[in-house]
């Protein structure tokens, strides 16, 4: 496995709604690409992505082998305040998993 | 005496029986990978035409072309350098949002991404996504039991991987 980076999130507060921002470390192998031995690379990419604020859960995003490697993402959401906590986990095709939160800024 | 053996046989019992579910349940917990996984809409994402995925994924609906949802593709709009990262960003007019679809008509799999958003979830939503050849891409909305579907054209220089 390649060496991973930090999966990122940002989430700020703009004209008095929630802006979040994330970027998640993950190669996204589709199965179908090929290493330097032209051998394929088993697929390995984000299926399930979980976004929470406060403990309620706000959205649910299913990807599949097209979405971009180091995949990135950004919504808004409706109200906030500083301090709200984000938190999103994501699990991939491999059973691999990770978690990370923030507070608004 | 009798009385307090008796209790511990119960003790022990229930601790057995509790242990043997709980052993059941790990042994079916074999399942539980498979359980995650069926939560991602394998059937979806494995069609290999557009009409299939949606119908796999968002069920049987009236589809709609309709201008209430936004949806831009590339930048600058319709064309791509790299197919590998192309920014998607939706938006739209709709209310009541039950699910968005992302599709690219000529990947191996046309279904790219799905979401399901809260009440709260404002749009634009951004993302990313790989497209492996000059194509159409289409924003599905389910909102109210319609479905409504735009569709842009996006030029790709280097074909991404997908």
């Amino acid at each position: 496995m390649a060496v991973r980076g930090k999966d990122r999130i940002r989430a700020k507060l703009q004209d008095g709604d929630t802006l979040v921002r994330i970027l998640l470390a993950h190669p996204m192998h589709t199965g179908r690409g090929k290493d330097m031995q032209n051998e394929l690379v088993p697929a390995e990419f984000i299926q399930d992505i979980r976004c929470w604020r406060n403990n309620k859960e706000v959205l649910t995003i299913k990807c599949g082998t097209a979405t971009s490697r180091n995949p990135f993402f950004a919504f808004q959401l409706k109200g906030g305040v500083q301090g709200d906590v984000i938190t999103l986990r994501w699990v991939d095709n491999t059973g691999a998993k990770g978690r990370v939160e923030t507070e608004v800024q | 005496m009798n009385k307090q053996f008796d209790a511990a046989r119960r003790y022990w019992l229930k601790r057995g029986v509790s242990a043997t579910t709980l052993a059941m349940v790990a042994a079916s917990g074999l399942l539980l990978p498979q359980r995650l996984l069926a939560h991602w809409p394998r059937d979806a994402y494995q069609a290999k035409t557009v009409e299939d995925a949606l119908l796999a994924l968002l069920g049987e609906a009236d589809m709609i072309d309709d201008d209430a949802v936004y949806f831009s593709v590339g930048s600058p709009p319709t064309y791509a350098v790299n197919g590998a990262t192309v920014p998607v960003e939706v938006n739209t007019t709709l209310k009541n949002i039950e699910h968005i679809a992302l599709l690219v008509e000529k990947n191996p799999s046309p279904l790219a991404m799905s979401l399901v958003p809260d009440d709260a979830v404002m749009l634009p939503f951004k993302t990313m996504l790989k497209v492996a050849e000059d194509s159409d891409m289409l924003a599905v909305i389910r909102a109210e039991g319609k479905l409504y579907v735009t569709r842009r054209y996006v030029e790709i220089d280097i074909g991404g991987c997908a």
